[in-house]
């Protein structure tokens, strides 16, 4: 190697070509113009919030693949049309982790009194979200309750209220705020406020109990991986390493885990042979690698939905076990009673199983059934189901009642309304919001309405729901269908205690009245009867003797649009009033809003929160408005507990209010 | 055969009918068609959108290919003609392909008719080889009268 190889030969400058400097001139405004947009990538890039990755969170349950489950992400791309349906459904929002788009309540520094102890403190700090309060946890003593600071973390439910839970700081484990977030009424409330509980009686709120508890139903595959058997050490010393495959009820919870259809799937001479392809029969070809819950039969089909709607117990601790390292073992088109006990008490009244809960909680059933059996409580309509006889007695598939037969869980290709209106409904298809749900087996009908149901065939009182399917059921603030068809009795009213049909519309109307024209009607034979039920409308009845949930129940009837055109308003208001001031707070909330569907008190400012006397004065003072009001009492029927000026007679509502059920009621929604 | 005359000719009119389905699209849009804007029809409108974007670039692709052929004199007659069917066969396949796979789509499945897509593709992939090949040589073909040395 020489310097004389290495050196090399300079040619002469040609003078036309550019100079470094005119180079530079020429080319700076694209250097700088690159540069700009560099500098404006990298700003872009470095400024975007960039989401913690779940498997770095520590301090809530999180999501984690496994056990064959892909996620609902995954199915989209397949299935756009089902997801887009599910996305918009209240399933999806059960759980959400808490976050600016998630969260609908006020936690700019919001205030929340009659939580337990001092008032609660809400803040918010950039996108987290914090709570002081007194600690619901604690179980030393009360005077001992630490006040403490956490960050919220999760949601439940996202339709008619926000339930928020916070971080414990002890592994994964949660614990619910003492107050949770009316979305309609846009207001913050005492958890026990929500609850039909005992007034006096504190609702537990126990660290943990949503890894627990919760899980089993709020998410899909939940893992609760607590170390010991919940509550069975003190919760210092427990791990929870809760994790879940999807947050919220998603495609998996009802289809089963989707890895095995994913992956087979992903030939395209598969899917096409099922697209397609047709069987022997002309059947479309079905994928066995998924479960469609709408192939399966009635019973298998109707379990899919009764693994969360349903009142269900683990048999034993071994069971429990497993489901707390594995998830619940239970999989769409499995028998669902294989590997947990759904306790429906016309059903297995008698079993060991059933005794043995019962001994445990001696108010088990009362708090979520009616005394034959029929569930009285929201969320559990499988329950329901099968306790009907369109289900109990069917001999063929085809014309067995099913969750099916009324509702689609993805909105139909010719169902014109929303999906956000298709999910308001409660997921009811089209044809299963009217007759068309019976009339799918009981043909005969459809030419003999009105001979049937002795009322005109376009009234509400021949619409087969409201006989059939009536609101005894209770939850969230409200009640909701029965969904065990049946058919009205005076005599569910008089030896169960359960508001019949024919009276939730006609409230001024006695039982005995309702029982004179089922016999008349339908031969049914009256039960016996004693002076009140044969002298005072059973929605006074209701009101004034009736436990907590029967007061519920009638108060919300009062607020009802069918029940008002075929009883009148003009008398409900001394009794809603009355009901302003009752003891449980869920009955004061719908007898404020029913208070407030009658003419005239649209307006009507009340807290059902507020101080007794406040709430008292509001009563006293509705109540002396009607009194004076010629017109609001129009109604001289003796059976409203009316004397011949419409004035109310006193003395028999007091007698009635002293026979009231004063039993302790909490409804186990 | 004038394969200039045949490929502006094919060129300007496969433009004009792809620009024409794309203002049909964009009608569906202006009047909301539930057929081509409802989520049910995601994958039909990505076919339909395919099929006016391939079925447009192809006439350009025609266009380029008849202004291109003076420059290329290494391509002899056989090989213009297989290029020129080629072109021909994408220009039919292609976008005929995405169209008709979303005729009836099987949620995020297009239709049957999607299989002339990947034909129309492989026709077009040998037509642009043809002429890229014979882009990369300034010879002027063999004739009887022309030998080589």
């Amino acid at each position: 190697m020489t310097a004389r190889r290495g050196r090399r030969q300079e040619s002469p400058r040609d003078p036309a070509a550019p100079t470094f400097a005119h180079r530079i001139r020429t080319d700076l405004p694209i250097l700088l113009l690159l540069a700009a947009a560099a500098a404006l990538g990298l700003t872009a890039v470095f400024s975007l919030d960039r989401p913690v990755a779940e498997s770095q969170i520590t301090n809530r349950p999180v999501e984690l693949d496994g056990d064959g489950y892909v996620s609902s992400d995954t199915c989209q791309a397949c299935h756009p049309t089902e997801y887009a349906s599910w996305y918009g459904s209240f399933h999806r929002t059960m759980t959400q982790v808490a976050t600016p788009e998630t969260v609908r309540a006020d936690f700019d520094d919001v205030r929340v009194e009659d939580t337990h102890g001092a008032p609660m403190l809400l803040s918010r700090d950039g996108n987290d979200f914090w709570a002081e309060f007194d600690d619901p946890g604690w179980e030393g003593a009360p005077e001992a309750r630490p006040r403490i600071t956490r960050q919220v973390v999760m949601i439940t439910g996202s339709h008619h209220q926000n339930v928020y839970w916070y971080a414990t700081g002890q592994n994964r484990a949660l614990n619910v705020l003492p107050a949770a977030y009316l979305l309609e009424e846009q207001r913050w409330v005492p958890r026990s406020a929500l609850v039909l509980h005992p007034p006096g009686q504190s609702l537990a709120m126990l660290n943990g109990h949503w890894n627990a508890i919760c899980i089993a139903c709020h998410t899909t595959q939940g893992k609760p991986a607590i170390d010991t058997p919940y509550r069975s050490e003190p919760f210092d010393s427990q791990t929870m390493d809760t994790t879940v495959a999807e947050f919220g009820i998603s495609c998996e919870s009802c289809h089963g885990p989707g890895q095995a259809h994913v992956e087979a799937n992903r030939n395209p001479l598969r899917r096409y042979d099922m697209h397609v392809g047709l069987r022997q029969d002309g059947e479309p070809v079905g994928d066995p690698t998924i479960v469609m819950p709408t192939q399966l039969d009635p019973q298998r089909s109707s379990q899919v939905c009764g693994q969360c709607h349903s009142v269900w117990e683990f048999y034993d601790q071994a069971g429990e076990r497993l489901a707390n390292a594995s998830g619940l073992p239970y999989r769409p088109g499995d028998e669902l009673r294989d590997s947990r006990f759904v306790t429906q008490p016309s059903i297995d009244g008698t079993s060991s199983a059933m005794t043995a809960l019962i001994e445990a909680d001696p108010e088990f059933v009362r708090g979520s059934f009616w005394p034959d059996g029929m569930i009285r409580v929201s969320g559990r309509e499988y329950n329901g189901l099968i306790d009907s006889p369109c289900f109990r007695q069917a001999t063929h598939p085809d014309r067995t009642l099913s969750c099916f037969s009324c509702h689609d869980l993805h909105k139909g290709i010719n169902d014109t309304r929303s999906v956000a209106e298709w999910a308001d409904t409660h997921q009811v298809s089209t044809d299963g919001q009217g007759d068309q749900a019976c009339l799918q087996c009981h043909e005969s009908m459809a030419d003999e309405v009105a001979a049937h149901t002795r009322h005109e065939t376009d009234s509400t009182g021949s619409r087969c729901y409201n006989c059939h399917m009536p609101y005894t059921s209770y939850g969230l603030l409200k009640t909701m269908r029965s969904h065990t068809v049946s058919s009205p009795s005076a005599t569910e009213s008089v030896e169960l205690g359960r508001p019949n049909a024919c009276n939730l519309c006609h409230l001024d109307k006695t039982v005995a009245w309702t029982a004179d024209s089922l016999e008349e009607w339908y031969d049914v034979p009256p039960p016996p009867l004693d002076d009140d039920d044969r002298t005072v409308a059973a929605g006074l009845l209701w009101m004034l003797r009736g436990d907590a949930g029967l007061r519920a129940i009638t108060a919300d009837a009062m607020g009802w649009g069918p029940a008002q055109d075929a009883s009148g308003t003009s008398w409900m208001t001394p009794h809603l009033a009355e009901a302003l001031g009752d003891q449980y707070e869920a009955v004061r909330f719908i007898a404020a809003r029913s208070l407030r569907s009658l003419p005239g008190h649209a307006s009507l400012s009340y807290d059902f929160m507020a101080p007794e006397a406040e709430r008292a004065d509001i009563a006293v003072r509705l109540i002396q408005a009607w009194r004076a009001d010629a017109r609001a009492r129009q109604r001289r029927d003796p059976e409203l507990l009316v004397d011949p000026e419409g004035l109310p007679r006193v003395g028999a509502m007091r007698r009635l209010f002293d026979q009231r059920d004063r039993r302790g009621l909490f409804l186990r929604e | 055969m004038n394969y200039t005359r045949r490929h502006l000719w094919l060129g300007w009119w496969s433009l004009f009918g792809f620009l024409m389905l794309g203002l049909a699209l964009e009608l569906l849009h202006g009047f909301k068609a539930g057929l081509y804007l409802d989520v049910q029809n995601e994958t039909r409108r990505l076919m339909w959108t395919l099929a006016h974007a391939h079925g447009a670039l192809l006439g350009l692709v025609h266009i380029a290919f008849a202004l291109s052929l003076p420059h290329l004199p290494s391509l002899d007659a056989p090989g213009r003609l297989r290029t020129s069917w080629c072109l021909i066969g994408a220009s039919v396949l292609l976008p005929g392909g995405f169209f008709a796979g979303g005729l009836r789509v099987y949620g995020g499945d297009p239709g049957p008719g999607i299989v002339l897509a990947p034909i129309g593709a492989t026709s077009l992939l040998i037509a642009v080889f043809l002429a890229a090949r014979a882009s990369g040589s300034a010879e002027v073909p063999r004739t009887p009268g022309n030998k080589r040395g």
